[in-house]
C-alpha cells in the first residue's frame, strides 16, 4: 500500500469506525429497518394471499387441461416500494446527520487541527471521507435491502429470481450514490456553518425542499394524477393516448417537468421504481430497455453526485485556508 | 551549517485589517526548549498556526528545518508535532486506536507498534485499550503529548499545553517534555503563561508583545542580564513594561 493509500484509508477507516460507534447513527439505522421491516410485511402478507390466489387457480387449470395458462400479474420486485420510498426520505436525513456528526465531532473534539498538521492533501481528506461515508451508507443500503428481500420471501412467500435480485443491486447502487450527494450537502453545509448545528439545518432546509416540496408539486401538477387510480386510465386511454392529449398540453408540461427535473429525489424514484415494477407500465421490458429509458435520470444522479463533490472538495480546501485565522 | 529548526523573517499577519504580528523575526536552533511568552492577543497562536501550516501569513518567512510552512507544507508537517491547547481526542476511540490514525496520517510504516511504543515512553501503556472518553484532563494532555509525538518529529509545537492540569500533571508534563529533549533531540516550542515552569524547563525564552518580539535571549542570560529581579515574571514585567 502506497503512503497515499494509505492516509486514505485510515481516514476512510476512521469515518466509518466513528458512524459505527455513534449512538445517533445506530438509532437511525434501526429506524430505517424497521419501517422497511413494517412496510414489506403490511404489503407481502396481502401479496401472499394474492399469490396462493393464482397459485389455486393455475393448479385448477392445469388439472382442467387449459391449452393456455395466464402469467402471473403479481411484481413480487414492486413490494421493495416502501423500502426505496423509506431510503429517499429517511435514508436522505441520516445521510445528511452523517454528514454533520464528521463535522461537528472534529470541532468538539478539536481534532481538525491535528489532522490538518499532518502531510494529509485535501484530495486525500476528500477521498478518504467519501470512502468511509459510503462504507457507511452500502451497510446501511444493504441492511435495508436485505431485510425487504427476505421479507418477501419469507412473509410474501416468493423469492426473487437471480435476475430480480440483480435488478435490486443496481438500484442499491444507485441508493448509496443518491445517499452519498446528501451526505456531502452535511459536510459541506456544517463546515461553512459558524455553529455547526446551523448547518445541519440549513441541510435539513435544502432536503425538505428537493425530497419533499419539489416532488410533491411535480405530482399535484400530474394531470393523471388528478383521479384516483389515474385519469387517462379511468378514461380508457392507454400510454399513447395520454401522450396525444398531453401535446396539446406543452408548456404546462414543459413547467412541471423542470419542476420534477430540479429534484434529485426524482431522478432517483424514477431509476429505482423502473427497475422493481413499482410502474406497471415498465413490467414487459427487459432490464436494458429500462436502463436507456431511464439514462437521463442516471445522469442527472451523476451530474449531482460529480458537482457535490467538487464542492466538498471546495469547502475543505477553503476550510484548509481560514479556519485558523480567528485565532491570536 | 545546518538549518535553524524554526527560522522567521518580517512575519506579518493581518486579520480583519488589524495587525496581528507585526515584522516578526526570530530562530530557534536545534535542541532548544523555547519559551514563546505573550499577553493574551500577543500573536503566539498565531505564530504556532503559520509554523505549523495551518494558517498563511499574509507576508514574510516561516521556515521549519529550512522548508518554507506555505511553499513547502508537505516538508514541513512530516518533520513536526503539534499539541494545540485544550484538545479532547476522539472519545469514542481507544487511546491505541487515536494514536494508530495519527501514525497513519503521519505515513508512519508500522503504526500500530508506533503508537504501543510511544505510550510505552510515555509510562501510559495501561491506557492504550481504554475509551478516551473515560479519560480525565491529565490523562486526554499525555496522549496528546503521544499523538504529536508518535511519528518522532524534529520540531515538537505546544501550546498552551499545562492548561487544565493540576500541578501532579504540570510536573509529568515538564518531566516529560525534558526527557523528549534530552532523549530524542527534539526541538521544542512552547506557548505558555506559566512562566515558573518556563522558568524550570525553556532553555531559550522570546518574548511577544502586539505582533513584536520585545525580547529573546537563553535563560541563562536572562538571569544574568536581571539580577535584581527574583523571578521570570517579574523580568517578564519589566520586559513588558520598558515596551512603549
Amino acid at each position: 500500500m502506497s503512503e497515499a493509500s494509505g492516509k486514505i484509508f485510515a481516514l476512510a477507516r476512521h469515518e466509518y469506525r466513528s458512524a459505527v460507534r455513534s449512538r445517533t447513527m445506530a438509532a437511525f439505522a434501526v429506524i430505517l429497518v424497521s419501517a422497511t421491516l413494517v412496510s414489506v410485511y403490511v404489503s407481502s402478507v396481502e401479496y401472499a394471499a394474492q399469490l396462493a390466489d393464482y397459485q389455486t387457480y393455475r393448479a385448477a387449470a392445469l388439472a382442467n387441461g387449459l391449452p393456455r395458462i395466464a402469467p402471473s400479474p403479481l411484481a413480487p420486485l414492486s413490494l421493495l416500494r416502501g423500502a426505496l420510498e423509506y431510503l429517499e426520505i429517511i435514508g436522505a436525513v441520516i445521510a445528511i446527520t452523517l454528514g454533520y456528526l464528521s463535522v461537528a465531532r472534529e470541532r468538539s473534539n478539536r481534532t481538525l487541527a491535528l489532522i490538518r498538521s499532518r502531510p494529509v492533501s485535501i484530495n486525500e481528506q476528500t477521498a478518504g471521507r467519501l470512502i468511509g461515508a459510503v462504507g457507511v451508507l452500502s451497510t446501511l443500503v444493504l441492511a435495508t435491502v436485505v431485510v425487504a428481500v427476505a421479507g418477501v420471501g419469507v412473509i410474501g412467500h416468493d423469492w426473487l429470481s437471480i435476475g430480480q435480485v440483480f435488478r435490486v443491486v443496481l438500484v442499491g447502487l444507485a441508493a448509496v450514490v443518491y445517499l452519498g450527494i446528501f451526505y456531502c450537502l452535511g459536510v459541506i453545509a456544517t463546515t461553512r456553518a459558524s455553529l455547526a448545528t446551523n448547518g445541519l439545518i440549513v441541510a435539513l432546509g435544502v432536503w425538505l425542499v428537493v425530497v419533499l416540496v419539489l416532488p410533491q408539486i411535480g405530482d399535484t401538477l400530474d394531470a393523471d394524477n388528478q383521479v384516483p387510480g389515474g385519469l387517462f386510465a379511468a378514461l380508457g386511454l392507454g400510454h399513447d393516448g395520454e401522450v396525444t392529449i398531453l401535446q396539446h398540453f406543452v408548456g404546462y408540461e414543459r413547467t412541471r417537468t423542470w419542476i420534477e427535473d430540479a429534484s434529485l429525489t426524482k431522478h432517483f424514484e424514477r431509476f429505482a421504481f423502473a427497475l422493481t415494477d413499482v410502474k406497471e407500465r415498465y413490467r414487459v421490458h427487459g432490464l436494458g430497455w429500462l436502463i436507456n429509458e431511464t439514462k437521463a435520470d442516471l445522469a442527472w444522479l451523476l451530474a449531482y453526485a460529480l458537482a457535490l463533490v467538487a464542492g466538498l472538495r471546495h469547502t475543505l480546501r477553503r476550510q484548509s485556508r481560514t479556519a485558523s485565522s480567528t485565532t491570536t | 551549517m545546518p538549518d535553524p529548526a524554526i527560522e522567521v523573517k518580517g512575519l506579518n499577519h493581518v486579520y480583519d485589517d488589524k495587525p496581528v504580528l507585526d515584522d516578526l523575526t526570530f530562530t530557534v536552533e536545534h535542541g532548544e526548549i523555547f519559551g514563546f511568552l505573550g499577553h493574551n492577543g500577543a500573536g503566539k497562536t498565531t505564530t504556532v498556526n503559520i509554523l505549523t501550516t495551518l494558517l498563511r501569513p499574509t507576508s514574510g518567512v516561516a521556515r521549519v528545518c529550512g522548508h518554507d510552512a506555505v511553499t513547502d507544507r508537505d516538508e514541513v508537517t512530516r518533520r513536526i508535532g503539534y499539541l494545540p491547547s485544550e484538545v479532547r481526542m476522539y472519545g469514542h476511540l481507544t487511546a491505541q486506536e487515536n494514536l494508530e490514525f495519527f501514525a497513519r496520517l503521519s505515513g508512519v510504516p508500522h503504526p500500530a507498534q508506533a503508537a504501543a511504543e510511544t505510550l510505552a515512553y510515555l509510562g501510559a501503556e495501561h491506557l492504550a485499550p481504554l475509551r478516551v472518553s473515560t479519560f480525565s484532563t491529565g490523562m486526554r494532555q499525555r496522549l496528546g503529548i503521544a499523538q504529536a509525538i508518535v511519528h518522532r518529529p524534529a520540531v515538537l509545537f505546544l501550546d498552551e499545553p499545562t492548561s487544565g492540569l493540576d500541578p501532579q500533571g504540570v510536573r509529568q508534563l515538564r518531566e516529560t517534555i525534558q526527557r523528549l529533549n534530552e532523549d530524542l533531540g527534539m526541538t521544542v516550542f512552547m506557548n505558555t503563561h506559566l512562566l515558573s515552569e518556563v522558568a524550570r524547563l525553556c532553555t531559550t525564552i522570546g518574548v511577544l508583545s502586539h505582533g513584536q518580539l520585545i525580547y529573546q535571549d537563553s535563560m541563562a542570560e536572562t538571569t544574568r542580564r536581571f539580577p535584581d529581579e527574583r523571578s521570570l515574571e517579574d523580568i517578564y514585567v519589566r520586559v513588558e513594561d520598558a515596551t512603549p
